[in-house]
């Protein structure tokens, strides 16, 4: 366009003849009106034409009163004291130019050597640096100058806060974790999931740097006058040619203050190859270090030696109890709507709480606020379909997106009995986001999923979450900003049972609750940024009804009593830079949490098992009543110390707690698992972490290299007793017993970040032992010793690979091995009722077999015309390349009197897969 | 669901997979006793088994405690001895025990180790109402139904006898004697009995129940193409009460060591009966006594009436009635028919033996008292 322009105008200034040009005289009071809306005006009034490029005005405003002046004077006055220069020519064709005066017309005395044109006649301003800066063409974003704080024509001494957001300049995203940082200052800011950042920079110009993946890095000149906003774009890659697989921004791991966060970007996530092909985002979790799970078919997460209801799992703050499909061989997120995932092992921030081990955070895409656009994709078990678009163009904008599966296909390929059984499932996405002013945004966002399987219609299963909320975004001023949210959580199970019309029952339990929260973020100074708020979680459980199902049915109806309670949660931190080297984020949150009534409570003699015989009283509350109260404070503490720019180490220290516990009786995470609120007689979870790291990146920061290593203490782990009853138990506190634990463990990591072969290799060394140290409890497991954890795997070595062979055809390959998990063995064997069976006894003193798999896929894209109707891809691969049969348990069981020995593997041959998807 | 599951899984996916895995040795294995058997409340015998555990790798299946001396005693005085028969089995024709009563068992082994149970509280057991049988998916489902009206016994175990009546493939004229001796002699071990006994806990509950119902439990699976069901079968059930802790042992028991394998099993746990070491506490007895009555039922189910279908293998041969030919094919197979020529018996048609001979099947000739 500028070159255009520039041509344009020699071309037009060769061939004209200059003038004066006083004829036409302009009056007019312009106030506070755009440059756009003040051409208009002229040109309403006189024969002139503008020609000019919005962008290079959008940080002007005209506000000038004038009688009777020439265009020329009107325009001085009306750019005075900005790069904006103007041309004008013979035929009354304006052009405005930014920085690089215009000759319209050639100078009276042009074919008179040695005169000197006085440009001033036309131009004014700075004096400027000439030409585009074609050497870098990928890193300068655009010519334009911003400018942020109030003009003056001195610049001010000082410090400035500088803060704005980060977009896609095609759909109007704001952009998560995007690196803005100026190399001379050695300073540098991450934007957050609004794509707001706030940076603090001393008066005068300077090249600001912004990188995020799947982005163009960018760099903008900026001359900061003071306090002042600053919102840029940055333009996509069109093709994604040095993708980051798995990304934490290119500097941040040596930068950011916090110890063990892993992000994943969802180009990173799809390029994971899967069974069957589904993108999963959990499956992709599992494969960084200090996440594990006790098998393929469980989407039950370990982080660093935590239990899977140990982690927190927000979908834009919506806590997410089961986060699988088809009893956990899938996980409930859809890949086309989901933006990026944060996993915080770590270093939790202190505005998250009420969970032990692990934050995982996964924010889902605004609407395309430009256009309406979708995609649609088919695999072998799901297929999926998702519209985005504007409501109000750049104002408010949708996402929708539905999963479903037809697997029932496969399920009729069963051998009978099992053919008549049924699976299914959906999830539905709908984001809106409105922008209502300059300071305030509004962000909803709704999610359900159900599953649905009956197998051989015996027994009918179903679960479903069901989450709301709306956000609200208020900027108070540059410095502080504010979110507050509302929403409701819920998830539900039920089994239902007809075939024995006797027997025939609905067992049902939900947890509901309802979420408030409000989050401020506050940069006082360049030294100290300040987060602070309220939270609060209203729960209502249900924790089972069982109701008979049909007239015959004699199911006596049991109900157990539901449970209530409130969490809440203050916090304040300080992230604050002590020196350019230093910095620490420290933080405070005071969880409390109220177990109200109404509902009966035991009272157990003191010092004895918890069982009918010790029951001294039970004491009836009313409703809405606290019943207990539990509340301590949690410490978020971490430092960061840099040594050179491309190494750093990190210290960190993190307690958590935790009250509402899941109950298992299962290796696997079953749809069937209970959840249970504290109360008087069980206590909440406590945790603590301390962690320590090492980071340094090399070439150019494009490979990342890191080693944490870590400490971990668990308090009141709620465990189960031996044969315990954990569905419809009205008194569940005689069938659990406090555990303990400890976890430690080393994780290493190299990662390419960049380049045609990309992505990483980590190795994890992790243990974590449990003793079960309740005094009352009779029976405890392995008379009182350590033992460990069915997830716990000592050795992990995961290496993930992607190859661009060219930009249409992309290769990855990913490799895992780690030690077999722990199961318990028999240690003898006995005949009884008419059989051989097994005695077992030292849990988990055994390990099956080790762990190896490789995937393979290719990604084939159709090809990058930016303007096609639509685009396609293919993936294409084979999940266990190597066919090895990985058991996920063995077992022995008695068949026909004797006793055998099984192994099972989930996946136990290498199984090729392709999915189609296709964007419009 | 656990088994369900484990097939889904297995069929889904039809990749997945289950392969045979050998119990690793394990150095620390233990012998513990095991005490098996119910204090017959009522009409008859009482028998107490005790065995000890066996290691892993063990040859035997079973290692009977022999030379104990077994008591039963009230806790309101009285005690009983039960007197050794064979193989760890102590017995006792009747023992006068009396509803409500508690009794419990003491046990004095042969290394001088003293055992004793908790006391138990006799109980009694409903009549069974009916033995129902259903085809499921061409197996046969074999369930039970019973009730309480004083709704007190709730929890419910049951065992039981089968019988089956086997009838060879090829019906014998002739019988083999040894060597290369043949002689004449109609349905010759033809028609024959085999005889089973419950190998899985199969216990019940109607306690999530108004009323104290059990409808269609299942006891037996017999899986398609069974011999059982291609003449005729009968099932003896006999059913016996449990407390509830009794239940709740037997219900670990079978989940520890009847499980499937499927994602979503239950780990193994551990768990205590009702009987202790008194000589070493630390030492753990495998077993929960319980006291009942018994209630028994029977029922036969004939092939046509399950419409069931079963085949042997079996093919025949003509062999040449010469020594040296007759030599070559016995034992394996036997003679049932023969074609006759000029000179006599040309060829005797043979098949396998248990195609003729219903004892080469493991069947006994005797029939039941009851058949």
């Amino acid at each position: 366009m500028k070159k255009l322009l520039l041509l344009l105008a020699f071309v037009v200034g060769l061939t004209t003849v200059a003038k004066t040009q006083n004829a036409v005289l302009i009056s007019g009071k312009f106030e506070k009106i755009t440059p756009e809306i003040f051409f208009k005006q002229i040109e309403e009034k006189t024969p002139y034409y503008f020609y000019y490029d919005v962008k290079h005005l959008d940080s002007i405003t005209i506000n000038i009163d004038v009688q009777n002046q020439s265009l020329q004077d009107v325009l001085k006055q009306a750019f005075q004291n900005t790069d904006i220069h103007f041309a004008v020519d013979v035929q009354n064709r304006v052009f405005i130019t930014k920085k690089i005066p215009l000759i319209a017309s050639l100078p009276a005395n042009f074919f008179k050597p040695g005169t000197t044109q006085q440009r001033e006649d036309y131009t004014h301003g700075l004096t400027v640096n000439t030409g585009i800066n074609n050497v870098r063409k990928a890193v300068l974003a655009d010519n334009k100058l911003y400018e942020v704080g109030n003009k003056t024509n001195t610049i001010k001494q000082g410090n400035a806060v500088v803060n704005g957001y980060v977009r896609n300049s095609k759909s109007g995203e704001p952009i998560f974790n995007a690196s803005i940082y100026v190399d001379s200052l050695n300073r540098s800011v991450i934007s957050n999931q609004d794509g707001y950042f706030t940076i603090t920079l001393p008066a005068g110009a300077h090249k600001l740097n912004a990188q995020s993946i799947g982005m163009e890095d960018a760099q903008f000149n900026v001359v900061v006058y003071g306090n002042g906003t600053l919102n840029f774009e940055m333009k996509e890659h069109v093709r994604l040619l040095k993708e980051v697989v798995v990304s934490a921004q290119k500097i941040a791991n040596v930068n950011r203050v916090q110890l063990g966060v892993e992000r994943l970007s969802i180009e990173s996530i799809k390029k994971v190859p899967t069974a069957f092909g589904e993108v999963d985002i959990l499956r992709a979790v599992l494969t960084l270090p200090g996440v594990k799970t006790v098998g393929e078919a469980s989407t039950g997460l370990n982080v660093r030696g935590g239990s899977s209801d140990q982690n927190l799992v927000l979908m834009n703050g919506a806590t997410i109890y089961n986060p699988s499909h088809f009893f956990g061989m899938f996980s409930a997120f859809n890949p086309e709507i989901v933006k990026d995932v944060e996993l915080y092992k770590s270093s939790i921030p202190a505005k998250f709480g009420g969970r032990l081990s692990s934050v995982l955070d996964i924010g889902l895409r605004e609407g395309n606020k430009k256009e309406i656009t979708g995609s649609a994709g088919i695999g072998l078990l799901t297929s999926r379909l998702n519209i985005e678009g504007p409501l109000v163009k750049d104002k408010t904008s949708f996402i929708l997106g539905g999963r479903t599966t037809y697997a029932n296909w496969l399920l009729k390929m069963l051998p009978s009995p099992y053919e008549n059984s049924k699976a299914s499932f959906y999830d539905a996405n709908l984001s809106v986001n409105h922008n209502i002013g300059k300071k305030d945004d509004l962000y909803f966002t709704g999610y359900i999923s159900r599953d649905r399987f009956n197998l051989a219609s015996d027994t009918t299963y179903g679960y479903s979450n069901l989450n709301f909320n709306l956000r609200w975004k208020h900027q108070f001023n540059n410095k502080l900003i504010a979110n507050f949210l509302v929403g409701s959580d819920r998830y539900e199970y039920d089994v239902t049972s007809e075939q024995n019309k006797i027997n025939a029952y609905k067992l049902k339990f939900d947890i509901n609750q309802l979420n408030l929260k409000s989050d401020f973020s506050y940069v006082a100074n360049s030294n100290h940024t300040f987060e602070f708020g309220v939270n609060a979680i209203r729960y209502q459980l249900h924790p089972g009804s069982f109701h008979p199902n049909g007239k015959e049915s004699l199911v006596e109806p049991n109900v157990v009593a539901k449970e209530q309670a409130l969490e809440s949660g203050v916090y304040f931190a300080d992230r604050y830079t002590i020196s350019s080297k230093l910095s620490v984020n420290g933080g405070i949150r005071y969880s409390m949490f109220n177990y109200l009534g109404g509902g009966d409570v035991n009272i157990y003699t003191p010092g004895l098992p918890k069982d009918e015989s010790t029951v001294i009283e039970t004491k009836t509350y009313d409703k809405g009543r606290v019943i207990n109260t539990y509340h301590g404070p949690e410490y978020r503490f971490s430092a960061r110390y840099v040594l050179t720019t491309s190494s750093s180490i990190k210290a960190g220290f993190n307690s958590q707690r935790q009250y509402i516990h899941m109950l298992s009786n299962t290796t696997a995470i079953a749809p069937t698992d209970i959840w249970k609120l504290s109360d008087p007689n069980i206590r909440p979870q406590q945790g603590a972490q301390l962690s320590i790291g090492y980071y340094k990146n090399l070439k150019a920061n494009t490979i990342e290299t890191s080693v944490e290593v870590y400490y971990k203490k668990i308090k009141d782990y709620l465990d189960y007793k031996p044969g315990a009853l954990l569905v419809l138990n009205h008194n569940i506190e005689t069938d659990v017993m406090n555990t303990k634990g400890k976890a430690y463990g080393a994780e290493l990591m190299v990662k390419k970040t960049s380049g045609k072969l990309n992505g990483w290799i980590s190795y994890t060394y992790s243990r974590i032992l449990l003793q079960m140290d309740d005094p009352t409890v009779s029976l405890p497991v392995n008379d009182g010793d350590w033992y460990p954890a069915n997830y716990d795997k000592p050795h992990d070595v995961t290496a993930i690979g992607n190859f661009k062979v060219n930009h249409r055809f992309s290769l990855s390959l990913n490799m895992t091995y780690s030690t077999g998990r722990p199961i318990t063995l028999p240690i003898g064997r006995f005949y009884y009722a008419g059989s051989q069976r097994v005695l077992y006894a030292d849990r988990n003193s055994y390990r099956i077999p080790d762990y190896f798999r490789a995937d393979f896929a290719m990604n084939i894209d159709g090809n990058y015309k930016v303007k096609q109707r639509t685009h396609n891809s293919w993936t294409i691969g084979v999940y266990n390349l190597t066919g090895r049969r990985n058991p996920f348990s063995v077992y022995y069981t008695s068949e026909n009197g004797q006793v055998n020995g099984y192994k099972l593997s989930i996946f136990g041959s290498a199984i090729p897969f392709v999915n189609f998807n296709i964007r419009f | 669901m656990n088994r369900l599951i484990f097939y889904l899984v297995i069929a889904v996916f039809i990749v997945s997979c289950r392969d045979n895995y050998e119990l690793p040795l394990r150095s620390n294995d233990v012998s513990l006793l095991v005490v098996e058997g119910v204090l017959t409340v009522g009409q008859g015998a009482t028998t107490i088994t005790l065995s000890r555990t066996l290691k892993i790798n063990e040859v035997a299946n079973f290692k009977p405690e022999n030379g104990a001396k077994v008591t039963v005693e009230a806790r309101n005085g009285g005690t009983f001895t039960l007197s050794e028969t064979n193989n760890g089995n102590y017995n006792h024709p009747q023992l006068p025990l009396v509803f409500g009563q508690e009794y419990r068992l003491r046990i004095l082994t042969n290394d001088n180790k003293e055992y004793l149970s908790n006391y138990v509280v006799a109980k009694q057991t409903p009549q069974i109402d009916a033995i129902t049988w259903r085809k499921e998916d061409n197996a046969m489902r074999i369930s039970v139904n019973t009730k309480d009206p004083t709704n007190s016994t709730r929890y419910y175990k049951w065992d039981f006898d089968e019988a089956w009546e086997i009838r060879s493939n090829y019906t014998a004229n002739y019988r083999w004697i040894s060597g290369t001796t043949i002689v004449e002699s109609p349905n010759y071990n033809s028609q024959c009995w085999k005889f089973g006994k419950s190998n899985t806990i199969s216990i019940g509950s109607s306690a999530q129940l108004e009323s104290d119902v059990i409808n269609e439990a299942p006891i037996h699976y017999i899986l398609p193409g069974s011999e059982r069901l291609g003449v005729r079968y009968s099932i003896l059930v006999k059913q016996q009460s449990l407390t509830k802790e009794a239940y709740e042992y037997f219900k670990i028991m079978k989940t520890n060591t009847e499980s499937l394998g499927s994602i979503f099993d239950a780990q193994p746990s551990e768990t205590k009966g009702n009987i202790k070491c008194i000589s070493n506490p630390d030492e753990d007895v495998i077993g929960f006594l319980t006291a009942s009555s018994f209630a028994e039922k029977r029922i036969f189910i004939t092939q046509q009436e399950a419409g069931w279908v079963y085949r042997q293998l079996c093919e025949s041969v003509e062999v040449p009635n010469s020594p040296e030919s007759i030599s070559r094919w016995v034992p394996g197979f036997l003679p049932f028919d023969s074609k006759e020529g000029l000179s006599g018996i040309e060829v005797y048609v043979m098949a396998q033996a248990p195609c003729v001979d219903c004892t080469a099947r493991g069947g006994l000739l005797n029939r039941p008292s009851y058949w």
